[in-house]
């Protein structure tokens, strides 16, 4: 039977971590022997690098830029850590150009030089922070990736970006097939930041994938250009990125998401968001 | 004009004066241009080209708009800004032969006509309500929604506003064509392609023996078209084949698109433009190809055109030599009749000759010039931006324009660049014949050229059904090169 292509994008609020998680998690993915290409979509090109072991890869736009149209697969793909299959979309410059027709260009690229192969298990789309436009919302159009995550964590800032994002889902799903898959959770250990991502989970009508303690053996991997499973892959921590793997392998939930008002957002964080509003005087 | 006339060229009286039959004409001509051909030499270096551009010579992707019009009961639906659709319409169709528009072109296509909250809020919403709108008005067989550059700088997913509308089984194709991806020729690629992916669909039936699909000239932007079309229709027919023109008055519409995948194989005429296509059609449907870069004008080029076909499809060579003879029979008789004038009016004849124009017409009238009436190529400038990849073949054609005869291409958009590369090119002492566009009406004056307009823009022309290739259309391009010699008021 032929094997189905399950093609994901990530999302989430700038620096929550979705490049970090992205990289493990597909390295844990790649240790359990799929094939899997990874798609950095962020002019910043900096989704792979833990993969990659460096940012030693040009990015798609920089190729087309200097070389043309007429460039080779393997001028834009390389491999990383099992064979992961790495590609950066890149951008403009800061502040010229459009990066969203960047993104749009560079995946129409990917398609035209043959990079989704059939033997592939996995596609991730690493998107940059919100949907703030329509080329940012390419890897989730027809025929692209079907299911979305969205990284978060228990800080305001970062759950407004998550229920932004789902309306940009929601819109897509209801054009198309695109579905919401859950939300994962990337600690930062503030106060009950389980039951508060629960609670936000089960409000956008989807649930909790995963919660990614916090660790800093993720920062001393980093550092070494690494993602933990392949820096310490007996770490706590590896375990934990292999239960995420586990759960996105075998997971059946795909909604369209229900997001809320930003009342109802502020009543969820009043709600779960704090311990005790004593703690605040607490030395 | 008369003192124009007067003056013309020594070279084409004598070789004027060999032009009693058809091989004479040819063939001496051929060695006389031979020699002549060395001379020619440009006089100084031209500048290049830079990043402006003046005199337009080609509409931008979303022209495709006018392969869809071509197509009988096809309605092109555009999600572009308010302008861009009507500058095709004067581009590819008004200052083009003033063609005329027909059922569904000019004025008559839907647009949504793009603006502010459309960029900053997206457009899907406002296509959605055009297509659903096109739909009810616009009685059509065929509904192609093209898009341009606005929606995909802002990113609209087109394909989710229309593949509703395909899965209720309504003929609607997308097509995601913005501007910035390259001229209405890149446009009529993927309009064509798009049709077939999307409205034709996948086949695996049998072939239909002796069904070819044509393709060759690109509608609206090669003036003659529609003329040209028919006659490849009617001299195909006369050898055996049945013919998918697809396009025009002499295409059964949808259905001729429906029969694509039936077809035993596929003929291309032009050196670059569809060769796309016949190698989608091959890989979709395992048709083969046969692909002529020199669309053949006159007896010799017509009739050999004709037994390669033929020959392809290890058709009845006998009967399509009885519809060669007859036609050929005709050509002379034609041809032997003009002979009188161009034999005695030596002294109001061009000898040397420009040729301005897209591709596919340049390559098939410098080779009828050069090869068949006998005139020195000069300067051959194509104008339509071929792809990197297809120039060092289209050289490679004006290698060998006739026997001994060789000449070279320039590849030129700029019309100020066009204009130095004419003035600097060595016509002789005799009026030169300049087969150009209206940007080269005012160098051709200068030059006191007889000049015929041949391709895009072609504002001082009235086209209906004229052909110049084939057997008849030949006759009727000799028939306008000539006029301007006689015409001298």
């Amino acid at each position: 039977m032929a094997k189905e292509l399950r093609q994901i994008a990530i999302y989430g609020k700038g620096g929550i971590g979705k490049s970090t998680t992205t990289q493990n998690l597909t390295a844990a993915l790649a240790e359990n022997g799929k094939k899997v290409l990874v798609v950095g979509c962020d002019p910043k090109a900096d989704s792979t690098r833990l993969i990659l072991g460096g940012l030693a890869q040009r990015t798609v736009l920089d190729t087309l830029r200097d070389e043309g149209e007429d460039i080779d697969l393997s001028n834009i793909m390389k491999r990383g850590y099992r064979k992961v299959r790495c590609v950066e979309s890149g951008g403009p410059e800061p502040g010229a150009g459009c990066a969203g027709r960047g993104i749009i260009t560079s995946i129409g690229l990917l398609e035209r030089l043959g990079a989704y192969t059939k033997d592939l298990d996995y596609v991730f789309y690493d998107v940059l922070g919100d949907v703030v436009c329509g080329g940012f919302a390419m890897p989730i159009r027809e025929g692209k990736a079907k299911e979305i995550y969205i990284v978060a964590s228990g800080e305001m800032m970062s759950l407004y970006a998550a229920n932004n994002i789902a309306k940009g889902i929601q819109r897509y799903a209801k054009q198309g097939g695109v579905r919401l898959g859950g939300v994962i959770c990337n600690s930062r250990n503030v106060d009950r930041e389980p039951e508060l991502l629960r609670a936000f989970a089960k409000e956008l009508g989807t649930h909790l994938i995963h919660f990614i303690p916090r660790d800093n053996i993720v920062q001393h991997a980093e550092i070494k250009r690494k993602t933990v499973i392949e820096y310490k892959p007996d770490a706590e921590q590896a375990a934990e990125y292999r239960t995420l793997a586990k759960n996105i392998e075998q997971n059946k939930k795909f909604v369209i998401p229900k997001p809320m008002t930003p009342d109802r957002l502020e009543e969820i964080l009043l709600e779960f968001g704090l311990l005790d509003e004593l703690e605040d005087y607490a030395i | 004009m008369a003192a124009v006339s007067k003056r013309a060229a020594a070279g084409a009286a004598k070789s004027a004066g060999a032009a009693g039959t058809k091989t004479a004409v040819s063939k001496r001509a051929a060695a006389r241009t031979a020699r002549s051909a060395g001379a020619s030499r440009t006089k100084a270096a031209c500048p290049s080209q830079t990043n402006s551009i003046v005199h337009p010579r080609y509409g931008c992707t979303i022209g495709g708009a006018y392969t869809v019009a071509a197509i009988e009961r096809g309605v092109p639906v555009v999600h572009c800004g308010p302008g861009c659709i009507d500058k095709q319409y004067f581009i590819l169709c008004s200052d083009n032969g003033n063609q005329g528009v027909g059922y569904m072109g000019g004025g008559a296509i839907p647009s949504t006509n793009i603006g502010e909250n459309e960029v900053v809020f997206g457009g899907a919403q406002k296509l959605d309500s055009l297509i659903d709108a096109s739909l009810k008005i616009m009685d059509g067989d065929i509904y192609v929604v093209i898009s341009g550059c606005s929606s995909a700088l802002v990113g609209d997913d087109v394909e989710s506003v229309t593949s509703p509308y395909q899965d209720a089984g309504l003929p609607l194709v997308y097509v995601d064509a913005p501007g910035f991806k390259g001229t209405n020729l890149t446009g009529h690629e993927l309009v064509v392609k798009a049709i077939v992916d999307q409205f034709v669909g996948s086949y695996n039936g049998r072939k239909r023996k002796r069904l070819v699909n044509l393709w060759t000239v690109t509608p609206y932007f090669n003036t003659n078209w529609r003329g040209d079309l028919m006659e490849l229709k009617r001299i195909l027919e006369g050898v055996g084949f049945s013919v998918n023109v697809l396009f025009g008055v002499d295409s059964e519409g949808v259905s001729d698109w429906m029969n694509i995948p039936k077809a035993e194989f596929n003929i291309l005429l032009s050196p670059w433009v569809g060769v796309d296509i016949v190698k989608h059609l091959e890989l979709k449907y395992k048709q083969p190809w046969i692909h002529f870069p020199t669309i053949p004008i006159g007896e010799e080029a017509t009739s050999a055109f004709l037994r390669e076909v033929v020959s392809f499809a290890g058709a009845d060579k006998g009967k399509a030599e009885i519809f060669i003879a007859k036609e050929a029979k005709q050509y002379y008789y034609f041809l032997e009749h003009f002979a009188d004038f161009f034999s005695e009016y030596w002294f109001g004849l061009p000898s040397r000759f420009a040729v301005v124009s897209d591709s596919a017409y340049n390559i098939a009238l410098s080779v009828f010039l050069a090869d068949q009436i006998g005139l020195i190529p000069v300067k051959h400038i194509i104008t339509d931006k071929p792809p990197e990849a297809f120039r060092g073949a289209i050289d490679g054609l004006y290698e060998n324009l006739s026997e001994g005869v060789s000449s070279k291409v320039e590849f030129i958009e700029d019309g100020y660049l066009v204009e130095q590369s004419i003035k600097n090119a060595d016509f002789g002492e005799g009026a030169p014949l300049i087969l150009g566009t209206s940007w080269e009406r005012n160098i051709a004056r200068e030059l006191g050229a007889i000049f015929l307009e041949v391709g895009t823009p072609a504002m001082e022309e009235i086209i209906i059904n004229r052909s110049y290739i084939g057997y008849r259309g030949a006759l009727s391009l000799i028939e306008h090169i000539y006029k301007p010699t006689v015409n001298v008021f």
